[in-house]
């Protein structure tokens, strides 16, 4: 009985991105309508562009990155911490692993050990100052990481200058850090058949990551008190979970995988960290983790749905549609899939109580007036 | 004298809620100009019954009748529309607003598009006068006291042309004077031909002001008292609780040697000066239960928080089997056995969104069967929910189910498992039969009598003091965070509780 009950929620569980994804189909469908397009060849030009080989490795290589953020943001909702400093953590990591990568000359793996260690730290301490000021002064971390992410602008704009810790890129006029020598780079995967183009050899460190966050959460005491202190505080504390130090690990844990994001780029193909990096990412992995309902599975869905929208809707401009409309369809998914989760959990709850109703439909003739109601239909 | 058409008339009501009837098969008449009481126990689904009635909840089954009318409520406007209104036992008033705004609130009398506020405040003043309920229409409701607030609330009602008024435990708030006023009142409006519906488990109250009674146990009615000078409280109070009501009581003495638990000094001091906890001290032994009587709001949730290490104490010690645990985690403590069922199981002792199987690692993430090392132990903990579920008689279908589908019972039955599991030496248990059913109470009642005879020490807080009395081998009384008195359990009455709970009869 219990196999039909999971197989049950398994499709329950699919019905609301699925769902979600419909919806918001239609209502960029709409959309394109009302601006003169014909939505079926949109997507059709989106889908042919998208399942070309080297989309395939762009869309994979932006699914990576995006897995990162995601993951990142996710520890944090777990535990109803809301990182929206991802974005300020990745991009100083970066910039010191790139600063620290380009400054030492170490034999292949080690040095490439050496700059993901930079970045893990320095994400991790730049959550670390939110996670402090948050469990010992009580600062909202959303206030305070927003604060933080100004403030690694900030700094990075004041060091990334030439004479301090910037050169001048080479036939450019962009400014970087020293570039990473080869025994610091990580080369590209070259999995996808037809086509030169190389996925980020850190793809499969995200796998490890997504392995690593599933496992943590979901088969380690710790995880269990990190889930619980996300349900319910009060329940937490009287389990004998310390709160604060929970709030400093579980957000230095997501500064760590934040200080990940912007590796795949720094070690995989630009080799330093010059004006031109990146940035937001961190507010995609929120979109993200929302998608994918924070479980490592459904995150690296989103990612790559994400990855997906971003790139296949290269080919729109030179259609002659706005390809903005992709940002219109990411903004329609994460809300209906918002809706549509919290619907399937209030009619999850309603079965649930259903079913346990029925299973404590006798006891209630306990108690007077049940000899009389004996036989009365229930 | 009952032969008109009643004022209100509730046939055959049924509602059901998951996992529990909250209603059967009630039945209740109220007559125009008399005060009907309706008295029952926490839980006996009194408040149901009036949501029902006030339009907030739809009953499954039955009918109601108004002035001999069906009518079917969708919303409480439908109840209003039909004169039925409701005085909440919680004030709904906006503070900051006069009397007046706040009995227009709503239902604001407007000419040509603005508010007529000399229009409301004659026809104020002329419920007041005919009621005899007092209140100065332009004091603002913050500076007005309870019994006032509760004039406003109840002409608020009559304000919006109730006939019928609903009053939920209206006297819970007031001090004495301030029932005799309302009773006053009370009389007033059913001279003037008003049904007055009366909701409260305080039955010497009932007596006094009430025309007919009704009972209602374990959500159905179980008699109308037609003439309450024909019933005695204690009469009253049986009809209540039912005559299969489990006792609580203790056979022989348990009482062992060997000290499990000791407070000494306990002092807590808030940041605001408050002390809530002043120099508490008490030591129980294995095998023995300390139940603590107090008002709630006297100490005793510090109390237990000091305990268990979730509140430090400014100063004092807690001895845990002999070893000083003052400085340790609440996790330490836990793990050194001590056991702990919270006064709201819903936010202290529950993840309402997990399973139950995860719900019965909680608390004990750290031990077998839930844990190897720093790892889960799924399969342990889930077998081991199974063998709670199966001796505790928690009814649900599976242990995959969120704690949120379960009832109360069923909850702290499923809680009072997980705490009686892994041999604890010393259980804090606060309220631990709040809330369930008579049932559940035996069965919980029976748990921790055998767990006090292989040894188990337990601190008992309640609220109900039956179950002080019957369940402890000593009491002791809490007020205003001092322990003021001990009494011997097979000696002391209700009464002497109370007073000294009250702090009455203490020199200091």
């Amino acid at each position: 009985m219990r196999r039909r009950f999971d197989l049950r929620s398994v499709l329950i569980a699919l019905a609301a991105p699925v769902l979600a994804i419909l919806f918001s189909v239609v209502v960029i469908s709409v959309v394109l309508l009302a601006v003169g397009d014909n939505p079926f060849d949109v997507f059709s030009k989106m889908i042919e562009y998208g399942t070309q080989p080297r989309t395939e490795v762009l869309i994979l290589n932006s699914a990576t990155i995006y897995y990162f953020s995601a993951v990142a943001v996710a520890i944090g909702f777990k535990m109803n911490l809301f990182n929206i400093g991802v974005d300020g953590q990745y991009r100083l990591a970066a910039f010191a692993a790139a600063v620290v990568g380009g400054s030492i000359n170490l034999p292949a793996p080690l040095h490439v050990l050496v700059i993901l260690v930079t970045a893990v730290l320095v994400g991790a301490m730049w959550a670390g100052i939110a996670a402090v000021l948050r469990a010992y002064r009580g600062v909202s971390e959303v206030i305070s990481t927003i604060m933080l992410n100004f403030i690694a602008t900030g700094v990075i704009a004041y060091l990334l200058q030439p004479g301090r810790l910037a050169v001048e890129v080479q036939g450019s006029n962009n400014i970087g850090t020293e570039p990473i020598p080869p025994s610091g780079q990580v080369p590209g995967m070259a999995i996808i058949p037809g086509t030169e183009s190389k996925v980020y050899g850190l793809a499969i460190l995200a796998v490890l990551v997504g392995f690593g966050y599933w496992f943590l959460l979901n088969r380690t005491r710790f995880g269990f008190d990190l889930r619980a202190t996300g349900m319910s505080e009060s329940a937490a504390v009287s389990s004998g979970v310390d709160i604060k130090r929970m709030i400093v690990a579980a957000m230095l844990l997501s500064g760590a995988v934040a200080g990940l994001v912007g590796m795949p780029q720094l070690l995989g193909s630009s080799y330093s960290y010059s004006l031109d990096f990146p940035a937001g990412l961190g507010f995609t992995g929120i979109a993200i983790a929302l998608l994918g309902r924070n479980n490592a599975v459904g995150i690296a869905f989103g990612a790559l749905l994400w990855g997906f929208l971003d790139n296949s809707a290269q080919i729109l401009d030179l259609e002659g549609v706005p390809k903005e409309i992709v940002t219109i369809m990411q903004g329609t998914i994460v809300l209906s899939v918002v809706i549509a989760y919290e619907l399937v959990r209030r009619y999850r709850l309603r079965e649930q109580q259903r079913l346990t109703g029925q299973a404590t439909a006798e006891p209630t003739g306990i108690g007077p007036g049940a000899d009389e109601r004996e036989g009365a239909p229930a | 004298m009952t032969t008109t058409t009643p004022s209100v008339e509730l046939s055959g009501i049924t509602k059901r809620f998951p996992g529990v009837v909250a209603n059967r098969d009630v039945n209740i008449k109220a007559q125009a100009g008399h005060v009907h009481a309706i008295v029952g126990e926490n839980g006996a689904g009194k408040s149901t019954l009036m949501n029902i009635l006030y339009g907030l909840l739809r009953p499954d089954e039955g009918t109601i009748h108004v002035d001999g009318r069906e009518v079917s409520f969708a919303s409480p406007s439908d109840a209003i529309a039909a004169g039925i209104g409701m005085v909440h036992q919680h004030f709904k008033l906006a503070d900051n607003f006069t009397v007046l705004e706040n009995v227009v609130l709503g239902a604001e009398p407007t000419r040509g598009g603005r508010l007529d506020f000399e229009a409301a405040r004659q026809r104020i003043t002329e419920i007041s006068q005919r009621y005899g309920l007092e209140v100065e229409t332009d004091a603002l409701v913050e500076e007005l006291g309870v019994g006032d607030r509760q004039r406003v609330e109840i002409l608020k009602v009559l304000y919006r042309g109730a006939r019928i008024l609903i009053l939920d435990e209206p006297t819970a708030v007031l001090v004495p004077q301030e029932v005799d006023e309302l009773f006053d009142a009370l009389r007033e409006l059913k001279g003037e031909g008003l049904t007055v519906i009366f909701i409260s488990h305080k039955l010497d109250e009932v007596l006094s002001v009430a025309d007919e009674i009704t009972v209602i146990r374990r959500g159905t009615t179980v008699t109308t008292v037609e003439d309450p000078r024909s019933v005695t409280a204690r009469q009253l109070a049986e009809l209540m609780v039912g005559s299969e009501l489990p006792v609580p009581e203790l056979r022989e003495s348990t009482v062992q040697d060997r000290v499990m638990l000791t407070a000494d000094g306990l002092t807590l001091t808030l940041p605001d000066g408050r002390t809530v906890l002043s120099d508490v001290t008490f030591s129980i032994r294995s095998g023995e239960i300390l139940g603590i009587a107090g008002v709630e709001g006297n100490g005793q949730a510090e109390l237990v928080e000091a305990v268990m290490g979730v509140r430090r104490p400014t100063s004092g010690t807690v001895h845990l089997g002999g070893e000083d645990v003052s400085h340790w985690s609440t996790r330490q403590r836990r793990e050194a056995g001590l056991a702990y069922i919270p006064e709201d199981r819903t936010r202290s002792a529950l993840l309402l969104e997990a399973p139950l199987w995860e719900n019965r690692m909680l608390g004990h993430q750290t031990m077998a069967p839930n844990a190897r090392g720093p790892l889960l132990n799924r399969g342990g903990a889930r077998a081991d929910t199974e063998r709670i579920v199966r001796e505790y008689d928690v009814r649900t279908p599976s242990i995959d189910v969120a704690a949120s589908a379960l009832s109360g019972g069923n909850q702290q039955k499923l809680i009072v498992g997980r705490e009686m599991t892994g041999e604890p030496q010393v259980l804090v248990a606060a309220h631990p039969t709040r809330g369930v059913d008579v049932g559940a109470q035996a069965a919980i009642w029976e748990h921790i009598r055998n767990a006090r005879a292989a040894g188990l020490a337990v601190l008992l807080i309640s609220a109900d003091l039956d179950e002080l009395i019957g369940m402890s081998d000593r009491l002791t009384v809490i007020f205003r965070g001092q322990l003021v008195a001990d009494f011997d359990p097979r000696q002391v009455t209700p009464q002497q509780l109370g007073s000294a709970m009250t702090g009455a009869g203490e020199a200091a």
